[in-house]
């Protein structure tokens, strides 16, 4: 217990740190990159004194230490700030000509994130359940069977998997699947049906990692001495299989989840979201960089990033308290 | 090992040699290597041979289909798009692009990354912690919202889409050299060559690089692909190389509005594309395969 104790203490702070880090980062280059959001916030007509106004307004005219520390001290009080552009009734309110944007009718950061976050947590869990259900047969095969034909279908179907770009099997699974045949919806989002296409897409970009993870981890079960061993003492080789490798082979494969996948997993459902018009965070996300949408930019950097630093503590800990051997 | 005679020992040639004997050993590195030699010299060729296009726009030759199927006609080999541009040099044009934007990200990538990697793992003390913790914080932000965040606030360019991809990566290279570069310090040479009166430079330029490089250098193949996919991506949510520069995800993006009319023009360039990263991606786990068996001892 004291193990764990200590574990989580020092594995959060250092996490938060690189969290702080990173939000730091994202807040700076959103700065200094070009493209000015009280342009797109006022529209092409504002006057240079209502821009500056407006700019001052939204603080955007302190230095950036300044600008960064009093964001993190609303942050820590779980307060994302106000979407420049989008408005409560959730149309975008750009362009107004009234001047100075009134904070109060513009959408909280948080609201939007958890308006957005249902639609893709049904997104990434059914893309998951889908690449689980490609590559555990596969991975099985392949690594039951090294050296055989079963373990080259693996790397062949792993390879022609990686190298399918998710926009272009999008776009023909719209097609097929779609706009011909009709089987399935696939733009936006009414219903689970329209989940289906987009999980198929990020399921074929994710399984080529699980197909080697679960092969090799597999494969190098089946070579340790524990596995003859129980057949010589009788144990049938279907019921070591199902009993004993499957089981073992599944501590590594918890570290195939940590930043590899995680980081695939996010970074397709943007992609993905993005191509399909799917309204979860990916798709907030992108429409915000091009409107130069800062506070929402600045929010998903940050909860991403602190997802990925979480599961990966969550990964090591799993790992080091099942196997003993491996240190934190 | 001890049973082999010590003539018949491969320990003269170098470990990049046998990793790539065995690969080559191979038929799928054979075949691979020869639809990806094919393609090359097909971006080289095909805009002097083909009499059509690729950013010239004909009017009258809009939304031709591929020459196998009713309508398509000579010399749009593979049809044109809505601009009545040539598919086919537009896809091997945007191959040529990916490809160049990958393998020079990645050689770039591989050199920072390493160099990083082999410094902080030879230097040890604060200057590694400093340098993990700093991977630790590139590694946590997805490289998507890293490309969209740099490269959706400014006009994009081949530096910048380059310059992004080699930000995004840079780390994963330098873990892989700080980790080996750990277990190799430890070894006879570099104390020997210490001893000597080696300096720290010319140990890690001249002693560990050379023995560590190769095996690391033979799976970055698989970032060229990588890379690639990146590159598309970019393309079509509209922020990599900007047109009239033909690369895949500018093609597909522009194409899916005639999906139901004209659907060669997104799915053919893909298949291209498919391809040419198959033959990478398939090359890059043959070589991968081979390094493993060099150093694990059994080629």
């Amino acid at each position: 217990m004291a193990f764990a104790i200590e574990f989580f203490i020092r594995r959060l702070s250092q996490g938060l740190l690189i969290v702080l880090l990173v939000a730091f980062v994202i807040f700076t280059l959103l700065r200094i990159a070009p493209g000015d959001p009280i342009r797109i916030i006022l529209g092409p007509m504002a006057t240079a004194t209502a821009m500056e106004e407006t700019a001052r307004e939204l603080g955007l005219r302190d230095p950036i230490p300044v600008q960064f520390g009093r964001f993190i001290v609303q942050v820590a009080s779980g307060d994302f700030g106000h979407s420049f552009i989008r408005g409560k009734q959730g149309g975008a309110s750009g362009g107004s000509q009234d001047g100075a944007p009134d904070l109060s009718q513009r959408a909280s950061v948080m609201d939007l994130i958890l308006t957005a976050l249902p639609y893709t947590l049904i997104l990434a869990s059914l893309g998951l359940i889908f690449a689980f259900l490609i590559a555990i047969p596969i991975g099985l095969a392949a690594g039951l069977n090294a050296g055989r034909w079963q373990q080259k279908l693996g790397l062949y179907i792993s390879s022609f998997f990686v190298s399918l770009p998710n926009i272009w099997v999008g776009v023909v699974l719209i097609y097929l699947l779609s706009a011909k045949s009709g089987l399935l919806p696939a733009i936006g989002y009414r219903g689970i049906a329209y989940a289906i296409i987009p999980a198929i897409v990020m399921a074929i970009e994710m399984s080529p990692i699980l197909i080697r993870a679960i092969a090799v981890s597999i494969a190098a079960n089946v070579q340790e001495g524990y596995f003859n061993v129980g057949q010589v003492r009788g144990i049938p080789r279907s019921k070591m299989i199902y009993r004993h490798v499957v089981r073992n082979a599944a501590v590594p494969l918890l570290n195939v989840f940590s930043a590899q996948m995680i980081g695939m997993l996010l970074g397709g459902l943007f992609v993905v979201e993005y191509i399909f018009s799917f309204p979860g965070i990916g798709l907030l996300t992108i429409n915000a960089v091009f409107q130069r949408d800062f506070p929402i930019i600045q929010a998903v950097a940050i909860l991403a990033s602190a997802v990925l630093v979480l599961i990966n503590i969550l990964v090591d800990f799993a790992s080091t308290t099942i196997d003993r051997r491996l240190k934190f | 090992m001890t049973d082999i005679p010590l003539s018949a020992r491969p320990r003269s040639r170098s470990v990049a040699h046998r990793i790539l004997a065995g690969a080559w050993a191979t038929t799928e590195m054979k075949v691979a290597f020869f639809i990806f030699a094919a393609l090359a010299v097909l971006t080289v060729v095909a805009p002097f041979v083909i009499d059509a296009s690729a950013t010239k726009i004909t009017v009258a030759d809009r939304f031709l289909p591929p020459i196998f199927m009713e309508g398509g006609r000579y010399p749009y080999l593979l049809g044109t798009d809505q601009l009545g541009r040539d598919l086919l040099l537009r896809s091997l044009i945007g191959l040529r692009n990916a490809f160049a934007i990958g393998i020079v990200s990645v050689v770039i990538m591989f050199v920072i990354g390493c160099a990083i990697g082999i410094y902080s793992g030879y230097r040890g003390g604060w200057v590694d912690v400093v340098l993990m913790r700093i991977t630790d914080v590139q590694m946590s932000i997805p490289v998507v919202i890293l490309a969209i965040t740099i490269l959706g606030m400014s006009r994009p360019n081949a530096f910048t889409v380059i310059a992004v991809l080699v930000l995004a990566s840079w780390p994963a290279y330098a873990r892989v050299a700080r980790s080996v570069t750990l277990a190799e310090r430890q070894k006879e040479y570099v104390r020997a060559a210490k001893i000597l009166g080696a300096s720290d430079l010319r140990i890690m330029a001249l002693h560990i690089a050379p023995s560590i490089l190769p095996s690391i250098a033979f799976v970055a193949v698989l970032d060229i692909a990588r890379m690639m996919i990146f590159e598309a991506i970019f393309g079509f949510i509209g922020i990599g190389i900007q047109p009239p520069t033909p690369t895949f995800g500018t093609i597909i993006s522009a194409g899916t509005q005639y999906l139901l009319n004209a659907w060669w023009i997104t799915i053919v360039p893909g298949f291209l594309l498919a391809l040419a990263l198959t033959s990478l991606n398939l090359m890059g786990g043959v070589l991968e395969r081979s390094r493993n068996l060099v150093l694990q001892g059994q080629l």
